[in-house]
């Protein structure tokens, strides 16, 4: 379990843009270098912590439970959250005396193109569990995407719809 | 016509009070924290100015680490020190966890069930399709921007397709994010 907590802790230093960013590297963990799940149980763990309510890094609880049980849920979450939570507490002044720094801006700037191509990237291999050539998943996926972009839907009726539509297609 | 008095921002009373506070921004936040976290804190709680909590949800939203979570350690930190950190991440965190583990217990028991299957893999594709439409709305301040929109599309190109690891892909994309955000080019 040394090794799960380390993986989570240096992963929670870089998960700039918070889980979606680092869904692409967990689902490498868990998926591909150790195969303790398959991609679609990695889909159905994600979409267990999505109808919860809270925050969506609850998603490394389940995965601590999968391998390890109920104390590697606690683990896993506790690794993950430990380190970003250190630095949140030991920044939180200096960041708002920076407020003027041109450095500062900088950094915002050229954290958004990274931000979005990580985040496209989570949601890239959350959505092709059955690869990316299935249709099926394709149309769920984009259809899920459309309606977040261009409605005010609460996502948690995206989301059944997308179950509904599990039904009907797979 | 005059505006309506402003009522008055409070801190939270005592740890309690605080707890109390996260622990029901966490059991109500069905399909997003951030929406609760802002009625509770600012609307109902009035712990917060709409100022304060929008400047904190930036700072969290800079740093590693889940959002919300950022946020609760923050300002359990600025109202009660170390304490208050522990105390609010604690209640954020408390009923969401059991409830998922609660959810996931239950699932393996009908995980053999196939329509069980197929509803709960949709219910995950269609959360993919989720970050896919965040990223398009986060997207809109490269619209123009050809280092910008490069850069996005290397990332997801190394990450998704490539299955590069992020320890690699991350430093790199971050340092060419900065030296063309210093260019005046994002």
């Amino acid at each position: 379990m040394g090794e799960v907590v380390l993986y989570f802790a240096l992963l929670s230093l870089i998960s700039v843009g918070g889980i979606p960013s680092v869904m692409p590297e967990m689902q490498r963990l868990v998926v591909e270098t150790k195969g303790w799940a398959s991609a679609e149980e990695f889909t159905q763990l994600f979409a267990v912590a999505q109808a919860a309510p809270g925050p969506n890094v609850l998603v490394t609880a389940l995965i601590g439970w999968k391998v390890y049980g109920i104390p590697g849920a606690f683990v896993a979450l506790a690794a993950f959250c430990a380190p970003a939570a250190a630095l949140a507490y030991s920044v939180g002044g200096f960041w708002d005396r920076m407020r003027q720094a041109p450095w500062r801006r900088h950094v915002q700037r050229a954290l958004v193109p990274v931000t979005v191509g990580l985040v496209l990237a989570g949601g890239w291999v959350l959505a092709t569990p059955l690869g990316a050539e299935d249709w099926r998943t394709g149309a769920i996926a984009g259809a899920a995407s459309a309606a977040l972009y261009s409605t005010r839907l609460n996502p948690l009726w995206i989301l059944a719809a997308g179950g509904a539509l599990g039904l009907l297609l797979f | 016509m005059p505006a309506p008095p402003q009522p008055e921002v409070r801190p939270p009373a005592g740890l309690w009070e605080l707890y109390l506070g996260f622990l029901s921004i966490g059991a109500r936040s069905f399909g997003g924290v951030l929406p609760w976290a802002y009625r509770v804190m600012v609307e109902e709680k009035r712990w917060l100015a709409p100022a304060d909590f929008a400047e904190v949800i930036a700072l969290c939203q800079f740093l590693p680490g889940p959002n919300v979570g950022n946020a609760a350690v923050v300002l359990g930190r600025r109202w009660f020190g170390l304490g208050g950190a522990v105390v609010a991440f604690a209640g954020l965190m408390a009923l969401p966890l059991v409830w998922v583990l609660a959810l996931a217990v239950l699932y393996t028991e009908w995980a053999m069930h196939p329509a069980v299957r197929a509803a709960v893999t949709g219910i995950g594709v269609a959360g993919g399709g989720l970050f896919i439409g965040t990223a398009l709305k986060l997207a809109k301040p490269l619209a123009g921007r050809p280092w910008g929109i490069a850069l996005a599309a290397g990332c997801f190109a190394a990450v998704a397709l490539g299955r590069a690891s992020l320890f690699v892909v991350l430093p790199v994309a971050v340092l060419l994010a900065w030296v063309a955000a210093r260019k005046g080019r994002l």
